[in-house]
């Protein structure tokens, strides 16, 4: 365990892409100053500002160095795919790794560190940063904002994001994505208390990143959008994200100071030692983040859905009214039932009582939700594009996942299923089918516009989407049904007679892979196809 | 739009997941010579105080010279007797070095708090055990003889300074009565 010395290669690299981050800063600002500004030298700054929330931005590298909102977007998309594909691949290989009972491939050090590669890099990297990504790219064109101001800000924070994100990469952490105190600090020969430590200061780079970018959000929101959008005009995706951001600035403070005192610990072991009962300190505290963290990746997807139904129906939503007490409703209930992932630590009879009488309360508003939707839908005629069927597949989806998800509120049946393969299945239904799906579908709406005018090819989309979906239930209804016989989770081995289950999720494990590579494929293969369509799309309101 | 932005962004991202993959597959390197446990039959518990002032201060005998074999497991039971930090660090050869520690245990700083590390050596030598936070105080010798045959069973003789004691103790401060 060389201590002192890997930490001086790390310190160095730190060091190094500091250093290129804020020289990147220094050029962005010179760049962005002669592009906007100096080309058009009658412009006001606040006349630059409005073409830029009207400009149709497509992909491409200078939206590394540029620092309007659009390419802010651009780049974290960019960045959360890439993570996307970092983490899927680790998961692949956990499903095929665990095709027998004794490991194949993977030694369980290996196993751990997959594990905590693909939870981590999945809910940090590719839910929050797509999340991030679509709210910088949508939202000032949804508003008609009027300045686009704290564009540095907001590029010192995508750095902190992606820096965060290539720490947690580095690290090969093996303590899962939250990070129990004394597994953090174990000595393991995999120095387990090294590799977190970079994992552990990604993580809280990118809990900042998230914080601050949720505070510029609610600006954009509240102060920055035009007169003509009243409160009452306010697009349903806007709420959603006034709902994200309320739920990160409420809670992430919490799980980062929580973090800091884990570092420190590392060091000097003080505040979460395991003898005086203070490890359920550090568990209390990242749950309070924990639980809502889930409703920052799903309350986005809620919002896209509410946007994009009434354009492939041709009905507006149902309710608009019930569609927004739904969202503010989960904000205040998710708040308030982090609880329940403790039931089996001891935190008291009545804490259990009071958190799964929220846990089941949360219902009330998600169902006021699905059925808004399906209301929706039921008043006119779909039209049955790419987008469309994400769209109603992540419905399913939820409904699936949220039923699973409400029987766990009941600590009885808590007791039975905690721990076990069916905790997985309940938030992969949720995560795959509505966060990642809803992504998908927003990036296909999205393609006109961020391929400057190119057309995917709908029949390698269709596919994609067909190979996502009968993934996703191929990989988590087997987890479901083994979760529910006992078949533990986390684990890089399990017992022989959990094989047919593990046989089929890794199937579905492998059925997704091929999904996303399908993605990749139509990407490249229609970037390069001759521009068919107007860089205009249906999300984005048409210019005015 | 650059031509060849869209083959970059792809091309990134399949080197960087293949790429992390397979850094993520590359095994850890391991932390020294005696990175996997030797073969034992036999178990043998060593109680330590950890006190700033140095190990079982409280004693007749601070910072003992610990004498073991080899080929047994060595139950260190770390017993924290002030509120200070301190880490039972056990590396070979007669001087304290961090990089070559086999041992690297924290103990919390919580007075009567039991820490376990179990360890069976397969070089016989001199160790070196002390405590990372506290090296001027508490630092003492573990000479380790060789076994023989791997069958040693509790053969530490009698006349050997040795401290262990089977007690089961867990209030802390030392008690003069439990050792031999």
């Amino acid at each position: 365990m060389n201590f002192s010395f890997q930490l001086a290669i790390f310190g160095s690299t730190v060091a190094v892409l500091f250093v290129m981050g804020f020289l990147l800063y220094f050029f962005a600002q010179d760049y962005r100053r002669n592009l906007l500004i100096g080309s058009q030298n009658s412009d006001s700054k606040i006349e630059n500002n409005l073409r830029l929330s009207r400009m149709r931005r497509e992909i491409s590298l200078s939206a590394f160095i540029l620092d309007d909102s659009k390419s802010i977007g651009i780049r974290y998309l960019i960045t959360s795919l890439l993570f996307f594909f970092i983490g899927g691949l680790a998961g692949v290989g956990m499903r095929i790794s665990l095709w027998f009972p004794n490991p194949t491939f993977l030694t369980p050090v290996q196993y751990n560190i997959l594990l905590t590669e693909h939870g981590t890099l999945m809910l940090y990297g590719w839910a929050s940063g797509s999340i991030l990504g679509l709210g910088y790219y949508l939202l000032p064109s949804m508003l008609k904002i009027r300045r686009d101001s704290l564009g540095v800000l907001n590029s010192i924070m995508f750095w902190f994001f992606l820096l965060g994100g290539l720490l947690i990469i580095f690290s090969k952490s093996s303590a899962t994505w939250y990070f129990y105190y004394p597994l953090t600090d174990q000595l393991t020969e995999a120095g387990g208390g090294l590799f977190s430590f970079a994992t552990l200061i990604g993580v809280l780079l990118i809990l900042t990143s998230l914080t601050v970018s949720s505070i510029i959000f609610l600006k954009m929101i509240f102060l920055d959008r035009d007169e003509s959008i009243g409160l009452s005009r306010l697009p349903l995706f806007a709420w959603s994200i006034v709902s994200t951001a309320i739920l990160i600035v409420s809670s992430a403070p919490i799980s980062m100071i929580a973090d800091g005192m884990v570092i420190y610990d590392l060091i000097n072991p003080v505040f979460f030692t395991g003898s005086n009962g203070t490890a359920l300190g550090y568990a209390i505290m990242f749950w309070f983040w924990g639980h809502p963290i889930v409703y920052v990746a799903v309350l986005p997807a809620f919002g896209l859905i509410y946007e994009l139904l009434p354009k492939y129906v041709g009905k507006p939503v149902y309710s608009y009214s019930s569609g927004v007490i739904g969202l503010l409703l989960l904000l205040v209930f998710s708040a308030t039932v982090w609880g329940h992932h403790l039931f089996n630590s001891g935190l008291g009879t009545i804490w259990d009582i009071l958190f799964s009488t929220t846990s089941f309360i949360v219902v009330i508003p998600s169902a006021i939700t699905v059925f808004n939707w399906i209301a929706t839908l039921w008043s006119g005629r779909i039209k049955l594009t790419v987008p469309m069927m994400f769209i109603i597949n992540a419905i399913v989806d939820f409904i699936i996942g949220g039923v699973t998800g409400v029987m766990q509120s009941d600590v009885g049946i808590n007791e039975l299923i905690h721990g076990t393969y069916w905790v997985t299945a309940h938030f992969h239904f949720i995560l795959l089918g509505m966060t990642t799906g809803m992504a998908f579908a927003a990036i296909y709406v999205l393609y006109p516009t961020l391929s400057g005018g190119k057309m995917y090819n709908v029949n390698m989309a269709r596919a994609h989407f067909i190979l996502t979906a009968v993934g996703t239930y191929v990989m988590t209804i087997p987890w479901a049904l083994g979760g529910f016989l006992g078949m533990p989770r986390r684990v890089a081995g399990y017992f022989g007679i959990f094989q047919s289950y593990q046989d089929a999720a890794a199937i579905g494990g492998i059925i997704l892979g091929i999904g996303q590579l399908i993605f990749l494929i139509n990407f490249t293969y229609s970037m390069y196809s001759p521009t068919i369509h107007s860089n205009e799309n249906i999300l984005e309101e048409a210019l005015s | 739009m650059n031509k060849f932005t869209p083959l970059f962004i792809v091309s990134v991202v399949i080197i960087f997941s293949a790429g992390s993959f397979l850094y993520f597959m590359y095994p850890i390197g391991s932390s020294g010579p005696q990175a996997t446990l030797a073969p034992y039959n036999s178990t043998m518990e060593i109680t330590l105080y950890a006190n700033a002032a140095g190990w079982n201060y409280n004693t007749s005998n601070p910072n003992p010279t610990i004498y073991a074999r080899t080929h047994v497991l060595l139950e260190f039971r770390v017993i924290e007797q002030d509120t200070l930090p301190h880490t039972l660090t056990i590396n070979p050869g007669p001087n304290e070095s961090q990089a070559s520690a086999i041992i690297n245990v924290n103990i919390p700083p919580v007075p009567g708090t039991v820490v376990w590390a179990n360890w069976s050596f397969s070089t016989p030598g001199v160790y070196t055990y002390w405590c990372i936070v506290h090296p001027e105080t508490m630092v003492g010798k573990l000479v380790l003889n060789s076994s023989g045959n791997n069958s040693t069973a509790t053969a530490i003789s009698s006349n050997q300074p040795s401290f262990y004691l089977n007690g089961n103790s867990n209030t802390y401060g030392a008690r003069e009565d439990l050792y031999e």
